[in-house]
């Protein structure tokens, strides 16, 4: 089955997007990347540290495949610091893709709602496909949409502390109202999260903690991946009712031995 | 010439364009990104951006993020 989304103008098939921060070694990350079967990776923008002679660059380790970049704006406090860091990051030649990241609260990463809008339609003006990274609030992600973000990327709880999906309600509500697609993206601590967020009928999901702080990464990854897709192919088959009491499979009073 | 690169003072001898900066650090052919003055440079303008004393010139690159 051909199960494809669109996110500017380019045309997904894999519904996992990764990022690359806090694995173990380069090496793990490449295997875990593979095995995530992801086509879009998330990466940050920082100063090089000119006393140190060590090549970190994240790029050197995975410039050989044909994946989409997505680069964040992650350290950025105000729209004005997110727009810069976007300049820079579409300086490379390597992306026109800007995830916004704005947060104003270090102990909870939360986005700031207010700078994230504005960062969105100043770089919307600038030609950025931008994903947003906000909190799962259905008007925000409304907003966002409004303001011409090509997908908007909802947050299931604050960032690396694994919870899962907070509030299922609006992210529910999110999807329902969404005409782009929606990616839950934070906050997600394994299979049974990504599946249920699938499950909600987002279009993808944004992960790097689970994977890269699992104890092994590249399991995980694969694991995500099959989350992800059983997720999705229940999205789309559309599960049963709930009832609250017992019905039997077979029928209960068709057989009955006196 | 002094300039305040990634937010420190140096002084570095013998430069006259962004590309000297990148060369003095040994990042020719590094990917990485360069804005000075506030301006974002594509790598095609380093050899024709010419550094003023005390200019403030941020060498950035991608590492590892969500």
């Amino acid at each position: 089955m051909r199960d494809l989304f669109r996110i500017g103008n380019q045309e997904l098939s894999s519904r996992f997007f990764i990022g690359t921060g806090l694995f173990p070694n380069p090496h793990v990350q490449k295997e875990a990347i593979k095995a995530s079967g992801a086509q879009v990776l998330t990466f940050a923008i920082r100063r090089i540290n000119l006393e140190s002679a060590r090549d970190d660059s994240i790029l050197q380790h995975v410039q050989d495949e044909a994946y989409t970049y997505l680069p964040n704006t992650s350290g950025a406090r105000t729209a004005d610091e997110a727009v810069r860091i976007a300049r820079l990051a579409r300086a490379s030649g390597l992306s026109d893709w800007i995830k916004v990241e704005i947060s104003a609260n270090e102990r909870t990463l939360l986005p700031d709602p207010i700078e994230t809008l504005k960062a969105t339609e100043i770089l919307v003006k600038e030609g950025f496909t931008v994903l947003p990274y906000i909190t799962d609030d259905p008007i925000m992600c409304k907003r966002l949409e409004e303001a011409g973000a090509a997908a908007v990327m909802p947050g299931a709880a604050p960032i690396g502390t694994g919870l899962g999906i907070l509030n299922p309600y609006h992210l529910g509500l999110i999807v329902e109202e969404a005409s782009v697609p929606i990616i839950v993206d934070a906050g997600l601590g394994t299979v049974s999260d990504a599946a249920q967020a699938m499950e909600l009928g987002v279009s993808a999901v944004l992960m790097n903690t689970p994977v890269a702080k699992a104890k092994d990464p590249v399991w995980m990854a694969g694991a995500m991946r099959l989350a992800i897709e059983a997720g999705r192919l229940a999205y789309l088959s559309g599960r049963m009712e709930k009832k609250k009491y017992a019905s039997a499979s077979s029928g209960y009073e068709a057989f009955k031995l006196n | 010439m002094k300039l305040v690169i990634n937010g420190k003072e140096c002084e570095l001898l013998d430069v006259q364009t962004i590309a000297d900066v990148v060369a003095h650090y040994g990042l020719t052919g590094k990917p990485l990104v360069v804005e000075a003055g506030g301006i974002v440079l594509t790598a095609e303008q380093w050899g024709s951006a010419l550094v003023h004393p005390h200019m403030q010139i941020e060498l950035v690159h991608f590492v590892g993020g969500g």
